[in-house]
């Protein structure tokens, strides 16, 4: 809670206070563990970039909600330029100048760019003012470097393209307060860069910035000050021209994770899994005729980088039976899987860790045990000739929580609604695991784990791995991939566009890679 | 068949297709919003006694079609309310709301005198307009009109770019300003309006009576039209059009003698029902509804 | 402590259907007086002619029996996640099948379990093409099953009239045999082992739902249908499943109600003792809470109104028709899940002030 600040010759110091934040905590209704925000103290000034760090679940974007009017607070004050605000809408944030752009895009798809423009604008209701719009976001374009086609349907641009839309769209609020929740998962690291340009610009004008991210490099090399957060809790406040990478992660992590971790090479020469000239149904527009083709074997960890929305969820969905193929093969323990239903597939020994593990990996509104054994349910011990067998599945399900150190209340009567992600996270992680299952497909597997939790899973993944089970990890983290692979394969509009050993991967080329291996476009 | 047989038929489908259409573009607004109200039947049966009730208190017909208007505005502030900021049930709802219609009507109805069948005097019903082969209900013309406008209003207007968007992503709507909340209600007040007008259509217009039976799942058939048209009121014109020509047909054709031997009477009333189930299953695969249609909006 | 608020969260639901009950008979409270009745006579006179003596109990129980098959269609369909509104018309063409079963002849015990067995299939084949259109189509089944209603009510009209019609008396269909009648638990009352039907009902349905992977594999469909599809759990198996099973059971309460309920042992012209079984069934289910034990209490509940309206329509002569008004004020109130976090609200203000 005490400022680590000294005071420093870093610009924007004297500065106005655009948006103050005293004392905020935030706790969910029927979560059961703890608050979401431990009286919070944060601030943003006119001209600066102000990041917030921490890792997933640390309740960085549940800040920006309550600071943009989209969730209430349990309590606390926010002021904005001094003056005490209550903001129960966005729309009453928007009126004070302040907006967000969540991570999770808000457009409409069905739209196009300037329609979607067009939806907060206040003009007068039965009249259309496309063509203005169109003429101020070109203008809008010039002014800032971001390059988009007003007329272009959301749901043609891609992932990048659409973040670039939902920033226009909010600075049509001529904001002056602008939080940015991880703008740079969609983006890759060329993009990245680009959009730190535009942030800065956008600073340099007056306004005040606030960046969330979980990424070291990116708060280095946008922001004047850095607040660090963790567990809903602050972690103190700093200029970033007074602190180092290792102090910052120490504070963020807990403890540092290892660059990479050291295995014996490949014991299998058998595939686990193989893909040829596989087009995912749904793809056929954009991927290439060629489709993807990759192979994994067993007892090999194969990482896949690349930018979210390059075709990677709809590879998952079809190497998981979740998706028909429109074009190629999928060959499992070189088995043809092509158009079998998911259960094929899992019986056949493929485990999938899901991004979504709230709405794919669980039904939230079932019981622990329920959903321990949502994918053993049909065989026994856990159920004979259809009728289940509960005192199985409590064992079982008491061994997994052990296992995995969950914390449930209990088995029979907590739905999983009411967990934690990093308990859910969990769970999901000790049943689709527990069979020691020939191929893993594993999206995100450590997102919103803590520090030691992660490093645990990574044991287990190594472990599977000497064991012979083939693991796919799927994952936008470079550094995940990077410290966990023994090839690492880089994913760019539904192709692998190249493939490297892991250890010693270079970061520079994957980020080539991910932007398609095209040089990027030059900077405004 | 005779030419002025012909016109009969075609009269009549006219006629029937006004309430289905009505509910149908009504219906229309608000599920572009988000909002599915399986409450339509239940509004027509409601606004077509209160609109008849209307008609003969104050012995004009106008007065009955906007008491029928009233109705509906009424019970679609109720549903609209009740599904938006208190986060309820919209099928639920629905039902609630054909339950308590049918039950309110029959015991209305034999509160006040006449069980099951209540008539609306001849002066207060809707003046016909003469066509020289036929009268036509101006009422046809309206919902021709409103069709249109309704049309306009969703895919001209900025209030329609704000009720799809509210439909397609209630967050992003919200995000941009917009009371995701009290906007669907509004379309819930409008779809009522629609659907109310529609009832009283049927008591004052076109039966000159209620009772407890006089919508007949038009209410349903409004909603399978809906789904047809894909949300657009042009094609609920047409939607209502063919289900008006089965409706008409099998009223038309119980009081033909002739045919009434070849085929028993009961498969006859069948027809709009088996028509709405074969059309709807060959209209569904096209329709692309909004994505939130059906779900409360809530923030956290 | 800990115990005993699980324990009061156990009966929340309870509290919620019962609260939704005092606003539903407030509601038609305030109708009575709007009309120049005395609600508190009317009520009384309603609750003493359903509850007041042990024949009314068992005029009320044999009332509640077609009400319990019909609100386990519902709750079946419901826990897996569909608005099956269709009871009503598969009830019509149980009945009709049961009767049908009557144009043959069969030692007593097996007459009767052949003729519960055709309802049951009956009305699974009725149910079929709503799930078959839904799975292969898409139609929702809100807008299918009401046609197949209005479609089941003119083709029942047509075997009453044309097909099944009693050769002597052209205003009916012809009797249940005497082999396939279900008997009279009480002497003189309506009640009949129609009811044992329904609990045997509500016991399959309690331990398929709970106790089964294939109840699991619906409730999972139900809440999640995209988490149900990751874990290898068939979306279309599903949906056939529920309109399957609740076909049945709705067939099977057409059964009941003409195989068991004296004096007819028939299907009249115009229908009168099916009419609105369906739709009731889906209010009962609803205040059930759509669960199986919390049916049978409250079809109890409905088939006491039913019963008692009866009584009121002669004594402060309101009509029976209020009865379904507070069934539909009812199902609105329990539609807002907000509703009881009003009512302890208002009541801590209340408190606060007092």
């Amino acid at each position: 809670m005490v400022e680590q600040t000294a005071i420093s010759p870093r610009r924007a110091v004297q500065n106005q206070v655009l948006l103050e934040a005293r004392g905020i905590s935030k706790g969910f209704p029927g979560v059961w563990e703890h608050l979401i925000l431990d009286h919070i103290d944060f601030d943003v000034r006119a001209g600066e970039v102000h990041s917030l760090l921490g890792e997933n679940g640390a309740g960085k974007t549940v800040i920006a909600n309550i600071l943009s009017g989209y969730y209430g607070r349990t309590a606390g004050e926010i002021r904005v330029k001094g003056k005490a605000v209550n903001f129960s809408s966005p729309r009453e944030g928007l009126a004070h100048g302040i907006a967000m752009v969540h991570q999770e895009l808000m457009l409409v798809p069905a739209f196009t760019v300037a329609q979607n423009v067009m939806v907060g604008l206040k003009a007068p209701n039965l009249s259309f003012h496309l063509q203005q719009v169109e003429k101020k976001l070109a203008e809008l374009t010039a002014h800032y470097g971001i390059q988009v086609d007003p007329r272009a349907r959301v749901e043609d641009l891609s992932a990048g393209e659409q973040q670039r839309v939902e920033i226009l769209k909010v600075l049509f609020h001529e904001p002056e307060v602008l939080l940015l929740d991880e703008p740079t998962s969609l983006l890759t690291p060329q993009e990245a860069d680009q959009l730190f340009v535009v942030l800065r610009g956008m600073a340099d004008e007056g306004k005040g910035i606030v960046f969330i991210t979980h990424k070291m490099r990116e708060v280095f090399a946008v922001s004047d000050r850095v607040t660090v957060l963790k567990l809903g809790k602050m972690q103190g406040t700093c200029y970033i021209s007074e602190t180092t990478e290792d102090e910052l992660t120490r504070r963020t992590f807990g403890e540092t994770v290892p660059d990479y971790m050291e295995r014996p090479p490949v014991k299998f020469k058998e595939n686990a899994l193989e893909v040829q000239h596989l087009v995912p149904k749904g793809l056929e527009d954009k991927a290439n005729t060629a489709g993807l083709s990759f192979a994994l074997h067993k007892g090999e960890i194969l990482g896949l980088a690349g930018v979210a929305g390059n075709g990677q969820s709809e590879l998952i969905e079809c190497i998981t039976g979740l998706r028909p193929a429109a074009q190629g093969e999928i060959l499992i323990l070189d088995r043809n899987m092509t158009d079998c239903l998911p259960r094929a597939f899992i019986e056949l020994g493929v485990a999938h860790i899901p991004e979504r593990r709230r709405e794919v990996g669980m039904v939230e509104q079932m019981f622990v045990a329920e959903n321990v054994v949502l994918k053993d349910y049909r065989t026994p011990p856990f159920s004979n000739h259809t009728v289940l067998n509960h005192k199985e599945i409590t064992r079982h399900t008491e061994g997994i929580v052990t296992r995995f150190n969950a914390l449930v209340p209990d088995l029979w009567k907590t739905e999983c609604r009411i967990l934690s992600g990093g308990n859910i996270q969990r769970l999901i992680l000790g049943r689709e695991t527990w069979r020691k299952p020939p191929v893993i497909i594993a999206s995100h597997p450590t997102e919103g784990l803590d520090a030691k939790a992660i490093r645990h899973t990574w044991e287990l993944f190594l472990e599977l791995r000497e064991n012979g089970s083939g693991i796919l990890l799927i994952s936008e983290d470079l550094d995940e991939i990077m410290s966990l692979s023994d090839r690492i394969g880089v994913i760019f509009e539904s192709a692998i566009v190249g493939m490297v050993e892991g250890k010693g991967a270079d970061r520079e080329q994957l980020g080539h890679w991910m932007a398609g291996g095209r040089l990027p476009a030059a900077t405004t | 068949m005779e030419l002025a047989h012909v016109w009969g038929i075609l009269f009549i489908s006219l006629h029937a297709m006004v309430p289905i259409t009505l509910a149908a573009i009504g219906e229309t607004i608000e599920e572009s919003a988000g909002l599915f109200n399986i409450g339509l039947e239940g509004i027509l049966l409601l606004s077509a006694l209160t609109g008849a009730l209307g008609a003969e208190a104050s012995g004009s017909a106008t007065i009955g079609l906007l008491a029928g208007m009233g109705t509906g505005a009424l019970i679609g502030l109720l549903f609209g309310v009740i599904n938006t900021y208190l986060k309820g049930s919209q099928l639920i709802t629905g039902v609630g709301i054909n339950l308590f219609a049918f039950g309110f009507v029959a015991l209305l109805l034999i509160l006040l005198g006449a069980p099951g069948f209540h008539s609306v005097p001849r002066d207060a019903q809707i003046q016909l307009i003469p066509l020289g082969v036929g009268s036509l209900s101006p009422l046809v013309f309206v919902t021709v009109i409103l069709a249109i406008a309704v049309w306009w209003l969703l895919n001209r207007s900025q209030l329609g770019l704000k009720i799809k968007a509210v439909g397609e992503n209630p967050a992003a709507a919200d995000v941009a300003g917009i009371r995701v909340n009290a906007l669907r209600v509004g379309t819930a007040i409008a779809a009522g309006v629609l659907a109310g007008l529609a009832g009283a259509y049927l008591s004052v217009d076109w039966f000159g009576a209620v009772t407890k039976e006089i919508t007949a799942g038009r209410g349903f058939i409004a909603l399978a039209t809906v789904v047809f048209s894909g949300l657009n009121p042009l094609l609920a014109l047409l939607g209502g059009f063919i289900f008006g020509f089965f409706d008409g047909f099998a009223t038309w054709i119980a009081t033909y003698p002739g045919i009434k031997k070849i085929i028993p009477w009961q498969f006859v009333a069948m027809a709009p029902y088996v028509v709405t189930l074969l059309v709807v299953a060959g209209a569904i695969g096209r329709v692309r509804f909004p994505k939130g249609l059906g779900v409360p909006y809530l923030r956290e | 402590m800990s115990s005993f608020r699980q324990f009061l969260q156990r009966l929340n639901p309870l509290a919620e259907s019962l609260l939704a009950g005092v606003i539903g008979l407030a509601i038609g409270a305030a109708i009575m007086l709007g009309f120049g009745y005395n609600p508190v006579v009317a009520y009384a006179s309603l609750f003493s002619g359903s509850f007041g003596s042990v024949y009314s109990w068992a005029e009320s129980l044999a009332n509640a029996t077609p009400l319990i098959l019909t609100a386990l269609t519902f709750a079946i369909a419901m826990r897996g996640g569909l608005f099956n509104i269709g009871a009503e018309g598969q009830l019509y063409i149980g009945a009709l099948a049961a009767v049908t079963v009557s144009l043959i002849h069969l030692p007593p015990p097996l007459h009767i379990i052949v003729a519960l067995a055709a309802a049951m299939i009956a009305g699974m084949l009725w149910s079929l093409p709503v799930a078959l259109l839904k799975t292969t189509r898409g139609v929702h089944e809100v807008i299918s099953t009401i046609m197949f209603n209005w479609i089941a009510h003119f083709f029942a009209f047509y075997l009453i009239a044309n097909v099944l019609t009693d050769p002597k008396r052209g205003e009916k269909t012809i009797s249940i045999a005497e082999t396939s009648r279900l008997g009279r638990i009480m002497p003189d009352a309506s009640l009949n082992y129609g009811l044992v039907v329904a609990l045997v009902a509500v016991v399959v349905v309690l331990f398929l739902l709970w106790r089964t992977t294939a109840g699991f594999e619906l409730r999972a469909t139900g809440y999640n249908p995209e988490s149900a599809n990751y874990a290898g759990i068939s979306w279309r198996k599903q949906v056939l499943r529920a309109f399957l099973i609740g076909g049945a059971v709705a067939g099977l309460a057409g059964a009941v109600q003409v195989m068991g309920r004296p004096p007819t042992y028939a299907v009249l012209s115009g229908m009168p003792q099916l009419l609105n079984l369906g739709f009731d069934g889906i209010g009962v289910a609803m205040i059930g809470r759509n669960h199986p034990v919390g049916i049978v209490f409250a079809a109890i509940f409905f088939g006491g109104l039913m019963v008692g309206g009866r009584i009121m329509q002669f004594s402060p002569g309101v009509p029976l028709e209020l009865v379904r008004v507070v069934e539909g004020v009812i199902i609105l109130a329990l539609a807002v899940p907000e509703l009881k976090r009003m009512f302890s609200f208002l009541r801590t203000k209340i408190k606060g002030r007092g």
